[in-house]
């Protein structure tokens, strides 16, 4: 009979885990979230820099999907403006629960700088924000730092019981 | 669950029921390859556009209003955001407007830095429109590339002005600050690994069949297009006009610094993508020099930063603190703004997109009376309107990718 | 007694100016000081009523009379070398003079001069579209309606382009505030959730410097957080965010500064 390397009962016991329901699926929903590319401004560009070579988004489990159907997690990185304010609602609901927001740089959290006619004074007038990230634009890692923190929100959840839909009104 | 809400369901994305067999497919505004947020309605017959309707100002933010409401140095700061991939250059555009306004020199030295800061960002701007441009075509690898090389030139103006994205790191009549120790000795580092790594890039695209096939004899604009359209910059040099306008209306030092223009007369996405390439070359070339004349600088004891003119521009920090009449002066500065004289200016610089321009119609107040800008990337993307049609719908993506079209600077 | 705010120009107003300030103005200089300015104008001279010519800051401007922009502009492209159309829009002088002032600012390739041609139209009057001449100018003149509310004759697609097409107001006329009118400040709202919805989402928060502690459903005292909607007492206990659970995470090593290697030379 083969002899098996891993000790089951020791060192954790991988591959063989005794865990509750609810931590195995918080365990694999906060290690994937897959976030939307929602690149609207200037922190977009700070979204791309950190999913590419050096900061690296891909060993959080974050990757970035074009459709709001795969994405888990809606970073809106930039300035909401009102002509757009339409398009991240209809996102919104497209994306299924449960789904998380971020609110990346000053002008998603309340319109920054951009305190003019033409901009959202913060997007969550339109939609439910979980984060808000400082920044005219945040660094990469502050926007690393946030995804962890959204991770340890994430854990905090009962996964096994039913969720109430977040609502703005 | 979803919220209740009075949207409509939207049908506008595809459209069948036309009796003369176009199709209506709605690209965008959230696309991961219209670099930003354009948003493109396409006619189509099979996989053929034949008419394409470009809809633009999802990122309208106001920025010319701003500026009526602003004091000058106040609105430094919002430039920054207009083309967000270099915003050096529209600190500089903004910054040599207003100087000429009021007929200011700047002196030679930080003349010198603020070149190395626009080289810089020529250089950044058009390596990450290689890494997206590459990534919306499908080359992830020269994404990767492009970006590490990207992130050491963001360490160094990063030493620099304390930002990576938004500098603000010019002012009106000079620079606020020395280049850090590090500097040069990070740029040399830089660039003479720049070569090694544009060859990279090169053996990995040049000769990449794929590659080939979706620039080549893609997307061609021809010169009269592209005068009419009023495109500038890598667009109009890929287009058979060699027009550059650190050559042509030589601005800062730039008559004194060797380079070549590059161009091309094929006008189509390869001959743009070689531009771009060669353009980093030539930049490269002119931060050498730079480099230089910087050394050359410190040598002859020329420390001056800032224009010394009192009526408009604050005194140095040390003398703020120690004399009288500078700190009123920059009290009055600060809290009113600088009052340029009456008229008008247009002046245009080579941003890394193209022609960047500022008009500014001043009334003598500290606020202007009328600021347009005048961004590169508004025409190129009014070109689509008459370059899409003819095109497949795999093209659409190469084309907006070579057009290197910047949303802030678009929709202002 | 309120204080008096005119309601021609509503933009940001100098508080304090000098009596006895004369602001100075950008010397203009004669057309013929420059010999191809003076040679273009000769030849603008010739067909078409030229109002007033200067040179300023290097470049020529020319004001004409706005039933002839279409003609000037022609001659400039075709017999002056102008063939690019930089960059066109107007300035807004209704309260002073009742209408607007719009620049085509002109480009030659050839001879490296750029002009700008001046006209001043009425309130309400509409220019010829030269959008025939430069395709640019198909854009522009889109976007000078939109912010301006300036019509081109001719123009084969007269509508708004960077703000949505239900927008009600022209943002670059000096009328028109800053942050907005009452319909732009509810525009989002009432768009996606109807007019019922602005009582239960609130007006908008444009005072960029308002911070009240005693409110925790807009603001968050950084290290004293407290769930939404708290009431706020003054003495909230420190709580330190950590990224992970203090016990560490089901099935993740927790990062161990020991174990890891610093690089600190960013050029390696």
């Amino acid at each position: 009979m083969a002899q098996h390397k891993v000790n089951y009962t020791q060192n954790g016991g991988l591959p063989v885990a005794l865990t509750s329901i609810d931590k195995i699926v918080n365990w694999g929903r906060s290690n994937s979230i897959w976030a939307l590319t929602y690149g609207l401004a200037c922190c977009g560009i700070e979204m791309m820099a950190s999913g590419a070579s050096r900061y690296d988004f891909d060993r959080f489990g974050t990757i970035f999907r074009a459709s709001p159907r795969q994405a888990d997690v809606m970073i809106v990185a930039g300035t909401l403006t009102k002509k757009h304010a339409e398009f991240i609602k209809r996102l919104y609901d497209q994306m299924t629960e449960p789904k998380w927001v971020i609110s990346m740089g000053s002008c998603a959290n309340t319109g920054g700088m951009f305190n003019t006619y033409a901009t959202v004074q913060g997007v969550d007038r339109i939609i439910p924000v979980d984060l808000y990230l400082p920044g005219c634009a945040p660094r990469p890692e502050t926007l690393q730092y946030g995804v962890m923190l959204l991770q340890k929100k994430i854990r905090a959840n009962h996964a096994s019981r039913a969720q109430k839909a977040k609502r703005l009104m | 669950m979803q919220v209740k809400n009075r949207l409509n369901p939207f049908f506008e994305n595809i459209s069948f029921d036309r009796v003369d067999n176009e199709m209506i497919l709605n690209f965008g505004p959230q696309h991961p390859s219209a670099h930003g947020q354009l948003r493109l309605m396409l006619h189509l017959q099979q996989e053929m556009i034949v008419k394409a309707h470009p809809d633009i100002g999802y990122l309208h933010r106001g920025m010319e209003k701003m500026a009526e409401n602003m004091i000058y140095n106040e609105f430094m700061p919002t430039t920054d955001r207009m083309d967000y991939i270099a915003s050096s250059s529209n600190n500089y555009g903004f910054a040599l407007a207003v100087e000429r306004l009021i007929g200011l020199e700047v002196p030679r030295r930080a003349k010198v830095i603020r070149m190395m800061l626009l080289e810089i960002n020529r250089v950044m701007s058009h390596l990450f429109w290689l890494a997206t441009t590459a990534l919306d075509i499908g080359a992830m690898t020269v994404f990767l590339f492009a970006f590490r090389e990207r992130e050491y030139l963001m360490d160094i103006i990063e030493g620099y002005c304390g930002a990576r994205l938004t500098h603000s790191a010019i002012r009106i009549g000079g620079v606020p600050l020395d280049i850090q120790d590090s500097f040069i000795s990070q740029l040399r580092t830089f660039l003479d690994k720049l070569p090694a790594n544009i060859k990279d890039y090169e053996d990995l695209l040049d000769t990449n069949r794929i590659w080939l096939m979706r620039m080549e004899e893609v997307g061609t604009i021809s010169k009269e297009m592209a005068i009419s359209w009023g495109c500038t910059g890598p667009m109009l040099r890929a287009s058979g006009v060699a027009w550059d306008l650190r050559k042509e209306e030589p601005y800062e030092l730039y008559d004194e610094v060797e380079f070549r223009v590059p161009f091309s007369d094929k006008g189509d996405n390869f001959a743009r993508y070689r531009i771009y390439m060669e353009e980093m070359r030539e930049s490269a070339k002119i931060l050498y020099q730079t480099i230089e004349m910087y050394e050359k600088c410190v040598r002859d004891g020329q420390t001056e930063l800032m224009a010394h003119s009192p009526k408009y521009i604050s005194a140095s920090k040390l003398d703020i603190m120690t004399q009288n009449y500078s700190l009123m002066q920059h009290f009055v500065l600060v809290t009113q703004g600088m009052r340029p004289p009456v008229g008008e200016v247009y002046v245009a610089t080579e941003s890394p997109k193209g022609e960047l321009g500022f008009y500014i119609n001043s009334q003598g107040g500290p606020y202007p009376y009328r600021l347009k800008l005048r961004a590169p990337s508004f025409w190129h993307t009014g070109i689509l309107t008459d370059l899409l049609p003819g095109h497949y719908i795999p093209d659409v993506v190469s084309i907006i990718g070579t057009t290197n079209i910047v949303f802030g600077e678009v929709d202002r | 007694m309120r204080a008096y705010k005119p309601k021609d120009n509503v933009q940001a107003k100098a508080y304090y100016t000098d009596r006895f300030f004369v602001s100075p103005q950008v010397a203009k200089f004669s057309p013929e000081s420059d010999e191809v300015f003076a040679q273009d104008l000769e030849a603008i001279k010739s067909k078409f009523e030229v109002l007033d010519a200067y040179i300023q800051v290097g470049q020529m401007v020319v004001y004409i009379k706005p039933e002839d922009n279409f003609r000037v502009l022609k001659l400039m492209k075709k017999e002056l070398t102008y063939t690019q159309l930089t960059e066109m829009s107007a300035i807004d002088w209704i309260a002073q003079r009742g209408g607007f002032e719009v620049f085509y600012q002109m480009l030659s390739m050839d001879k490296r001069k750029r002009i700008r041609i001046k006209m001043f139209i009425k309130k309400g009057e509409a220019v010829n579209s030269v959008e025939k001449l430069f395709r640019s100018a198909d854009w522009s003149e889109r976007e000078m309606f939109d912010m301006f509310g300036i019509e081109a004759n001719g123009h084969p697609f007269m509508k708004r382009i960077l703000m949505p097409y239900d927008w009600q107001g022209h943002p670059l006329l000096k009328t028109y505030p800053l942050q907005g009118d009452e319909f732009a400040a509810w525009y989002e709202v009432d768009k996606i959730y109807g007019k019922e919805a602005r009582d239960a989402i609130g007006p908008e928060l444009r005072d960029p410097a308002k911070v009240d502690r005693y409110d925790s459903e807009r603001f968050a005292r950084l290290g004293h957080e407290v769930p939404k909607g708290t009431k706020i007492t003054g003495n909230e206990p420190k709580v330190v965010q950590n990224y992970q659970e203090d016990g560490g995470v089901f099935m993740i090593k927790k990062f161990d500064k020991k174990d890891s290697v610093v690089i600190d030379d960013p050029q390696r």
